[in-house]
């Protein structure tokens, strides 16, 4: 299935991308899509911590994601 | 209430919306961009912001610091965008019966902001542009 899904804050610039559409495993999790985003961009993969957000909640790794879901990658924020 | 916007902050305007006649105090807490960190110049700061999940996140925030401390009413407004030193990043506004519930909101609510809230620094140094490391999300 397709999955959509957006970078943000030091991952656009690893990724150069804002969004692309990833060609995935039918009922993939959290932590295999993350693993499948560390195999595309060794600079992700460098990164201590990679969070995901699943339709604006931070996924739990054994999370299902359908087609349809929002999913996003990107470091540790740091706002505030 | 919850809102995320590149101009300036009116503190005056949000503080009298807080208030209320039941309301003993109101705690607040401005962020703002500092000429420095971690040892080196900080000249402009850029913040980016994924809005749609911040504004989910922000709300959470906004009725758990409700629930856990009984206050009244709560205001976070946050900046993105290109921003100046001395520049206004985020205000708290937290209003309660009594002082005790107002601090511990408002401190509750800035530390989930930093822990949780989908936004990210940028800074303009002398030696380039920096990404803030955020801490470590439990």
């Amino acid at each position: 299935m397709e999955i959509n899904v957006k970078y943000f804050g030091q991952f656009r610039d690893f990724t150069g991308k804002r969004e692309e559409s990833l060609e995935v495993a039918d009922g993939i999790t959290v932590e295999a899509i993350r693993e499948h985003v560390r195999g595309i961009y060794p600079k992700i993969a460098a990164k201590e911590q990679v969070l995901v957000a699943v339709n604006g909640n931070f996924g739990s790794l054994d999370q299902v994601i359908n087609e349809s879901d929002k999913v996003a990658f990107f470091p540790p924020v740091s706002g505030g | 209430m919850i809102k995320i916007q590149h101009e300036d902050i009116d503190v005056e305007t949000v503080l009298e919306s807080v208030k209320s006649p039941s309301s003993g105090g109101v705690v607040t807490f401005l962020g703002t961009v500092r000429d420095n960190a971690k040892g080196h110049n900080v000249e402009q700061m850029s913040i980016e912001v994924y809005e749609e999940m911040a504004y989910k996140q922000l709300e959470a925030i906004e009725s758990e610091a409700q629930k856990k401390f009984g206050v009244h009413k709560i205001t976070v407004v946050h900046r993105y965008g290109d921003l100046e030193v001395g520049d206004n990043i985020v205000f708290i506004a937290v209003a309660a019966g009594h002082r005790g519930e107002a601090f511990d909101a408002c401190r509750y609510i800035i530390d989930e902001l930093k822990q949780r809230v989908p936004i990210w620094k940028k800074e303009t140094t002398p030696e380039g542009e920096i990404w803030v490391e955020g801490e470590k999300h439990e």
